[in-house]
């Protein structure tokens, strides 16, 4: 059957086709919804697709390979950790957040910590700050190599994801030689770290710091000036620095748009405010500039641990803060003194109470604004307990960007946002 | 004329005035020095209820009428500029007060003074709440959220729906805290009662 034999095919469609910018500025009228409603077709995407990275399910209807409308549907991974954050005390609910965005566990656990100890009115040691920082840093570039490899994959580099994940793995190891484990790392805890540094973990992560360079040059010359990533990446999912603010964007997706909002830098936390490094800004905010944005922030994030390896070298400080109310005391202190032994008994069985109140603590997360706002009425068990996810706001924007962009292009929009299912749905 | 009044005199002639723009005035201790909690009162006077300091934090309790109207206004504001929102969420204040029962939280977020600001609007239950999806666009999955754990209604809203759990969940909303941690329906223990019968399979001689 001939398109010009269909009496369904008016010339009102060709035109449709024809008039779309490349830029996704193409908005649809009532006209066109109901002239062309033959030619709509409504396409069910995921949950179980490779491109959705998890599960994620998108309706999209369709006019040929025109986007005119997509509606995502989450909550398949919904757990309910605010619920469960309600019901156990402070210090148990630390392992819930590692399992929410798994892909940056040590993030997750920094906020919240960082929001129980602002509640508490306790501050870690310079020392454990200093590692605070290592571990984020590194849990950054982490979750950037998954973005990276999965991204690229999706839009059709496929070895981008081998050499990624090798990268990966040396971070894993890293985790793996403080913690134990690998992905669930419960790195962070309330009042610094209860755990000793291994002697030889500094040179590990400087051997790490040494590799990746050159490694990340090798990924950018794979990529930043490919014809066919060119092609697929520049002037697709182009968002305005105005829609980014009031979509409510945070992270890279904010910055690639060129609006400087990097916590790190606007509220400094931990140490940030004595370290060196730059918050890269995108210009022309479409996925290639957030591809760009997201490597330069593996650069700086080696910066970040080079100096801050550097000044840990000699720092013979305790790593965590002897606050006898909040904090588990030392483990050789709870073997040998009797004190010690109460305290920590206490500490197990009955936790510890904060004052009334609330606070919120944000952190710059790999994905963006990774908040926890906590209430506290008095009791060892939060009151309130609410995340604030980056990917879940940040996921909000993609019926603005998906609209009037071709099919082809929706996995590359998916991918540019940077989602883990288990941060979105908690 | 005695020296002292030539001496006030000299200072508010001489001396410079006190900036009420100052980044200081922002975690001052006296709460009212706030800007935005200075210029919120001059403009909605008795709507707004409350203003808490807490580890460096303000929050203003508004009436929920004029929840919208103090969000825009602070975001149109030309010194203030609480362009960003950051969160929507909301608090059941269910054992801590007898009414109303709920906080509806809005978290607004300065760029240009790097500030944050918590805007706190009190409903009770089934009591609607002007929706923020007119001003920013981004409210619109963090409403839904709120909609879905805690009832709250938003009028405007464009898509009120549930978003986390099903569509045809019926079981009421979780974070409400007369809701139980396991739910209001009976299902079966895992532990105790066996979803499986119990018979002996062939390979391992024991129960399945």
């Amino acid at each position: 059957m001939s398109t010009t034999t269909d009496p369904q095919w008016t010339p009102d469609a060709i035109d449709l086709i024809r008039d779309v910018p490349a830029t996704g500025t193409y908005t649809i009228t009532d006209e066109v919804q109901i002239t062309d409603r033959e030619h709509q077709l409504v396409l069910n995407m995921g949950p179980q697709h490779p491109s959705t990275h998890g599960v994620l399910r998108v309706i999209l209807r369709l006019d040929g390979e025109v986007i005119l409308d997509c509606d995502p549907v989450i909550g398949y991974l919904h757990r309910g950790v605010e619920k469960l954050g309600e019901s156990h005390r402070y210090a148990q609910v630390v392992p819930w957040t590692d399992r929410t965005d798994y892909v940056a566990a040590p993030m997750n656990n920094l906020g919240c910590v960082m929001a129980f100890e602002k509640l508490a009115g306790l501050e870690s040691p310079e020392r454990a700050q200093y590692w605070r920082v290592i571990f984020s840093e590194l849990s950054r570039i982490a979750s950037h190599l998954v973005w990276l490899g999965t991204h690229a994959l999706d839009i059709g580099a496929l070895s981008m994801s081998l050499y990624c994940f090798r990268e990966r793995e040396l971070i894993l190891d890293i985790f793996e030689a403080y913690c134990g484990a690998r992905l669930t790392t419960n790195i962070m805890e309330i009042g610094g770290f209860s755990r000793p540094i291994p002697e030889f973990l500094p040179q590990q992560i400087r051997d790490f710091t040494k590799i990746f360079p050159q490694r990340q040059q090798e990924y950018a010359e794979l990529l930043t000036a490919n014809p066919i990533w060119i092609a697929r990446t520049k002037d697709i999912g182009v968002i305005s620095p105005q829609a980014a603010v009031d979509y409510c964007l945070t992270g890279a997706c904010l910055r690639g748009s060129g609006v400087n909002y990097d916590i790190r830098k606007a509220m400094p936390y931990l140490v940030y405010d004595r370290l060196d490094f730059e918050v890269p800004l995108g210009t022309h905010g479409d996925v290639y500039d957030r591809y760009l944005v997201r490597m330069e922030e593996m650069r700086q994030a080696v910066r970040i641990i080079e100096q801050c390896l550097d000044a840990v070298e000699n720092m013979d400080t305790p790593l965590m803060a002897y606050e006898s109310a909040y904090v588990i005391p030392p483990h050789k202190g709870t073997m040998t003194t009797a004190e010690d032994m109460q305290r920590h008994f206490i500490w197990v069985i009955k936790g510890f109470s904060p004052p009334v109140g609330e606070a919120y603590v944000a952190v710059e997360h790999p994905k963006g604004e990774n908040g926890y706002y906590v209430v506290s009425d008095g009791t060892s068990i939060p009151y309130r307990f609410r995340i604030r996810s980056p990917d879940f706001v940040n996921l909000g924007v993609l019926p603005y960007v998906a609209q009037g962009a071709m099919l082809a292009d929706m996995v590359a929009l998916i991918g540019t946002i940077d989602i883990v299912l288990g941060s979105v749905d908690r | 004329m005695s020296d002292e009044t030539t001496i006030q005199e000299f200072r508010s002639a001489y001396s410079e005035p006190e900036d009420i723009w100052a980044r200081d005035n922002y975690f001052h201790d006296d709460v009212e020095r706030h800007p935005a909690v200075r210029e919120a009162r001059a403009a909605f006077g008795p709507a707004i209820v409350d203003v808490v300091r807490f580890r460096n934090e303000t929050t203003i309790h508004v009436q929920p009428k004029y929840y919208r109207e103090l969000c825009n206004y602070l975001r149109t504001h030309e010194r203030l500029a609480f362009v960003a929102l950051t969160d929507v969420t909301a608090v059941d204040m269910l054992k801590l007060r007898t009414t109303p029962r709920f906080d509806v939280v809005a978290l607004l977020y300065s760029i240009d003074n790097r500030v944050r600001l918590r805007i706190k609007a009190g409903v009770d239950d089934g009591e609607p709440v002007p929706s923020l999806v007119p001003i920013w666009p981004g409210a619109n999955w963090l409403e839904r959220e709120t909609f879905d754990m805690f009832g709250i209604v938003f009028e405007d809203h464009p898509n009120l729906k549930r978003i986390l759990l099903a569509d045809d969940w019926d079981e009421g909303f979780p974070l409400r805290k007369d809701y139980p941690l396991r739910g209001w329906k009976e299902y079966p223990s895992y532990n105790t009662e066996r979803m499986v019968p119990r018979t002996r399979t062939r390979w391992t001689g024991r129960g399945v």
